[in-house]
């Protein structure tokens, strides 16, 4: 790794470990191997939207020519959000593409990731059948993205009635991961996440 | 009451003048969102022009305990510092490969001029549909106030 990129993320680490972000636990960095190059994140869910309560984590690769362009940033943990993909955790940001600025640093990478889960931007979408579902059915979104956080990010919700949905594909065979899927794409109608599928299961044999 | 041409930003092809492609390309781009379709959106601004760099300021370190935002060093007196027509200063060797790949401060955004003309006509096409609507809107007011 080009020494420039790899001496100030060093000295990055001291800034955000120092920060008050980290005392208050709402964000945090972590090496994954010593060369510098990969890290892992972890973001808070804020407070009064669906994530609060979660732990979000984040892939962080450095590339070797680092600050001169942006780390690539995805979500390991699954999250339902019109701006991130439920499938591959991509995230699309513009401070992570072209408004990318040598002065940013993952503090502010991290921050602004924060803030996007705060407020959503419907209109530049990375998961369109998030998005759709966020402009159309505001309160399907907020369930939704809810559970997801307290299936996969650890947040205190339970709700009863969409994990029974979740239980009655399960009993018929189909992954938990892809039930939940299916039904948060169809607005939790289960009559239609079943036909859907059932097709991709026929399609695929 | 001025004419036609000039109030929609117009001038009309005088003899022998050929019409200038890469302006209509530019307002094509403009008017149709086609910029960020071309994935030219997604990409950094063109890099600063050569004569922009080479007119940076250099200054000289004071004492004053400032650090330079990109590599998160302080200056000491050794360094060479550059100082951009926003103030913001940094170390010659952070800053020089910054806008040999963008135009713009890596702190504030304040833009350099680039030697890139479809940016500069897409920049000032841009600036002008600003200009436009604002026209437009006070004229508005001045009508119905
Ligand atoms: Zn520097
Ligand atoms: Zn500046």
């Amino acid at each position: 790794m080009a020494n420039i990129a790899a001496q100030r993320i060093k000295r990055e680490f001291k800034e955000v470990i120092k920060s008050e972000e980290v005392a208050k636990c709402a964000i945090k960095v972590e090496l994954v191997n010593d060369s510098f190059t990969e890290l892992k994140g972890e973001i808070a869910g804020p407070p009064d939207t669906p994530y609060e309560g979660g732990n979000f984590v984040l892939e962080i690769k450095v590339p070797e020519t680092y600050p001169f362009n942006p780390p690539k940033v995805r979500f390991i943990t699954k999250i339902w959000h019109p701006n991130i993909s439920s499938v591959t955790g991509a995230i699309c940001l513009d401070i992570l593409k072209d408004q990318w600025a040598a002065a940013m640093t993952l503090r502010t990478v991290l921050l602004s990731l924060q803030a996007l889960l705060s407020a959503a931007e419907p209109d530049d979408p990375q998961d369109a059948v998030v998005a759709k579902q966020y402009k159309e059915q505001p309160e399907m979104f907020r369930q939704t993205a809810k559970h997801w956080t307290s299936v996969y990010a650890g947040g205190p919700a339970k709700m009863s009635d969409l994990d029974d949905k979740i239980r009655r594909l399960t009993d018929m065979g189909i992954e938990e991961h892809n039930a939940r899927v299916a039904l948060s794409s169809y607005n939790w109608d289960l009559e239609r996440a079943t036909e859907q599928l059932f097709m991709t299961v026929m399609a695929k044999n | 009451m001025s004419d036609y041409f000039e109030e929609m930003g117009w001038t009309p092809l005088r003899d022998g003048e050929a019409p200038n492609s890469f302006l209509h390309m530019a307002r094509l781009l403009r008017d149709f969102g086609m910029w960020d379709e071309l994935g030219l959106g997604e990409r950094l601004p063109p890099p600063a022009s050569k004569e922009a760099i080479s007119n940076l300021k250099d200054i000289k370190f004071d004492g004053t305990c400032q650090q330079c935002t990109v590599c998160l060093k302080d200056f000491d007196a050794a360094s060479s510092i550059k100082s951009m027509p926003c103030r913001h200063s940094f170390h010659n060797e952070c800053i020089t490969p910054w806008l040999k790949k963008t135009n713009s401060c890596p702190l504030c955004r304040y833009e350099l001029p680039t030697d890139d003309e479809d940016y500069e006509l897409y920049k000032k096409e841009k600036k002008r549909a600003v200009q436009r609507e604002e026209d437009v809107k006070s004229l508005h007011n001045s009508m119905f106030s």
